[in-house]
């Protein structure tokens, strides 16, 4: 039994996600646990998908397929028209660092450096100048609402603000596709709310196609779409957006 | 444009932020690699500080560079010689020849060596001869050689009554007793012949290393010249093994601050397995990874490694230049412990540093950039 249903954007064409019969498992032998049970999905260009689903179904471990921080056991999976297997170690770095934004749920910003420096992190990684980072930086960090705060260190900033630091990051070098594992997931209504309008807002200013696993089934429902894992099945819904 | 790599180990060695067990690990390991770096420098300084004094000692007292006759016992006949002094004025030049002979003092009678020297005008007597009669300068000996005479009461040795005219130093190791005497002393009590050696001393004893290769071209085809290191070679490579296994013996110590190193990068290595994670999630590759962890090694290797070797080198300096290090006077021939820091130590320290350090970060390093990113991720 598995997810087999070929799950497509709602009237949208142009994938920039494709995956056919994604697998995946953890452990071995009796102990082995499958997540993901063959999964299709396709995601649009600008297309904003809500992943949600309860815990263990498998939301993270998709979300760590599409961002190749994780090889599926079997399935074919192209991003932005490629075959993603085909790359190597290094390639899959270039592509995180360049293609793809992630916003984590834990670790949003590394603790020793200021929310510019970890903002700039991408870029610099990149090899791109100090001035040129920090510049762009600078730009996403007023985008976010942060301007006064750039200098601050994360143990100096609300959980709210750590989280709109750590989405300056993710788009710093200007990536096609943004992942956002829960980044509402330790906020309060208020801050979840504020995020949730600040990654909305990028999404569409910036033309990005995003992915966003969260447990908050409002604001899941205020993406363009939402998929639904329950284990082995998966149930698609649309919304008007 | 500065690396990330370094600007990113930068931050973690300083660990200004989060005052961490790791950072006050990190200042052990600094200090650990500095107080190993600080301990070779003194040591090697020390040796060198003796052994350059011995060496001077050797060049002072001894010969510079020996000519001999590659085949038979005499020098090929000839004025090379003449030619020789001519054209080396810097240079004391000494043919002589001579055998066995006999010398009474007032502590009775020695068996020595006599050289019959061709550029002496007295009797000279080196300092183990001296103390054997029991003579110094202005002393009276008596020098008796093999050669008979017959006279009414039998056959009795040739014997010359000569004044001491100055006792000269030994070289060190050296046991033999010599006496050193004008050539027509010699000649009437030997069979001189033809020189059978010449030693050169340079006036300066500091080129008593570079007097072998000046006349190197100078001499004829049969003349073999013996170099200053060729001379004392055994005591100079006794000194060499010496400096050579007390060095190895002490950076043992930089092992054992590189083992601490090495502990204290693993700890680093599984506190920031989160970063690392989150690095990795940003795009840096394993590789890199691998490289900020070596970078780390070496920022707290290679610079307790320069701190320590700075330290020691002023220790050295300091303790030499105040002759801190008394030594009692009669026993030693210096009086005070010398200390002597060389480029080469200093390179060498420099060197075992950097090694260390990088072995030390190696693993660590590795099993850093080979770590599960999802269950860095995951980690709290």
């Amino acid at each position: 039994m598995g997810s087999l249903a070929r799950i497509t954007g709602c009237g949208m064409s142009d994938e920039l996600v494709v995956a056919h019969g994604l697998r995946k498992g953890y452990g071995a032998g009796e102990r082995r646990v499958e997540v993901l049970w063959g999964l299709d999905l396709a995601v649009a260009h600008g297309e904003m998908l809500a992943v949600v689903g309860p815990s263990g179904v498998g939301k993270s471990t998709l979300l760590h397929l599409l961002g190749l921080l994780d090889r599926p056991d079997a399935g074919e999976l192209r991003l932005f028209g490629i075959d993603v297997a085909a790359l190597s170690v290094d390639e899959r770095a270039r592509w995180r660092n360049r293609r793809i934004g992630f916003v984590f749920q834990f670790h949003a910003l590394l603790p020793e450096f200021t929310l510019e420096e970890n903002v700039a992190m991408p870029l610099l990684i990149a090899g791109e100048g100090h001035s040129t980072a920090f510049a762009a930086a600078a730009e996403l960090i007023e985008e976010v609402g942060l301007g006064p705060r750039r200098s601050h260190f994360p143990d100096e900033l609300s959980g709210g603000e750590q989280q709109r630091g750590s989405v300056a990051r993710a788009l710093v070098a200007k990536p096609e596709l943004l992942l956002a594992d829960e980044p509402t997931g330790n906020l309060d209504a208020t801050n979840a709310e504020h995020l949730f309008g600040v990654l909305r807002q990028l999404h569409l200013s910036r033309r990005l196609t995003s992915v966003i696993v969260t447990h908050n089934e409002a604001l899941a429902g205020r993406c363009g779409r939402t998929l639904r894992l329950t284990g082995a099945t998966v149930e698609e819904a649309c919304s008007k957006t | 444009m500065r690396s990330v790599l370094g600007f990113v180990a930068g931050r973690y060695l300083l660990g200004l932020r989060r005052r961490t067990h790791v950072a006050a690990v990190s200042a052990i390991s600094f200090g650990a690699m500095a107080l190993g770096a600080a301990a070779l420098v003194v040591t090697l300084a020390l040796l060198e500080g003796f052994q350059s004094t011995i060496r001077a000692q050797l060049a002072e007292a001894g010969t510079h560079a020996e000519l001999r006759p590659r085949v038979g016992r005499a020098l090929p006949e000839g004025d090379w010689l003449a030619r020789l002094r001519k054209r080396h004025p810097e240079l004391e030049v000494r043919a002589s020849a001579g055998g066995a002979v006999w010398c009474l003092g007032p502590d009775g009678a020695v068996p020595a060596e006599l050289e019959a020297v061709d550029t002496l005008s007295r009797i000279e007597v080196n300092r183990v001869l001296a103390a054997r009669l029991g003579v110094g300068a202005g002393s009276e000996i008596t020098i008796a050689s093999p050669r008979l005479v017959l006279t009414p009461l039998g056959p009795v040795p040739t014997r010359r009554r000569v004044v001491v005219g100055i006792v000269n130093p030994v070289q060190p190791g050296d046991d033999r007793a010599v006496v050193f005497a004008p050539v027509s002393v010699g000649a009437a009590l030997l069979d001189l012949g033809a020189p059978r050696r010449v030693v050169l001393r340079a006036k300066d004893p500091r080129q008593a290393w570079r007097v072998a290769s000046v006349v190197q071209g100078e001499v004829p085809e049969g003349v073999e010249v013996v170099s200053f290191a060729a001379l004392n070679r055994p005591l100079l490579a006794a000194l060499a093994l010496e400096r050579a296994m007390i060095g190895f013996g002490v950076a043992l110590v930089m092992v054992v601050a590189a083992l601490n190193l090495l502990c204290n990068l693993a700890l680093l290595a599984a506190e920031k397995r989160a970063d690392v994670a989150l690095l990795t999630a940003l795009g840096m590759t394993p590789s890199r990874v691998r490289r900020l962890f070596l970078l780390l090694g070496l920022g707290v290797g290679a610079l307790g490694g320069v701190l320590g070797t700075a330290l020691g080198g002023v220790a050295a300096e300091v303790l030499d230049r105040t002759h801190a290090l008394p030594l009692p006077r009669g026993v030693f021939i210096v009086s005070h412990v010398p200390f002597r820091v060389t480029p080469a130590s200093v390179a060498i320290v420099l060197t075992v540093s950097l090694v260390a350090a990088l072995l030390a970060s190696i693993a660590p390093a590795r099993a850093a950039s080979r770590r599960d990113v999802l269950e860095g991720l995951r980690y709290e």
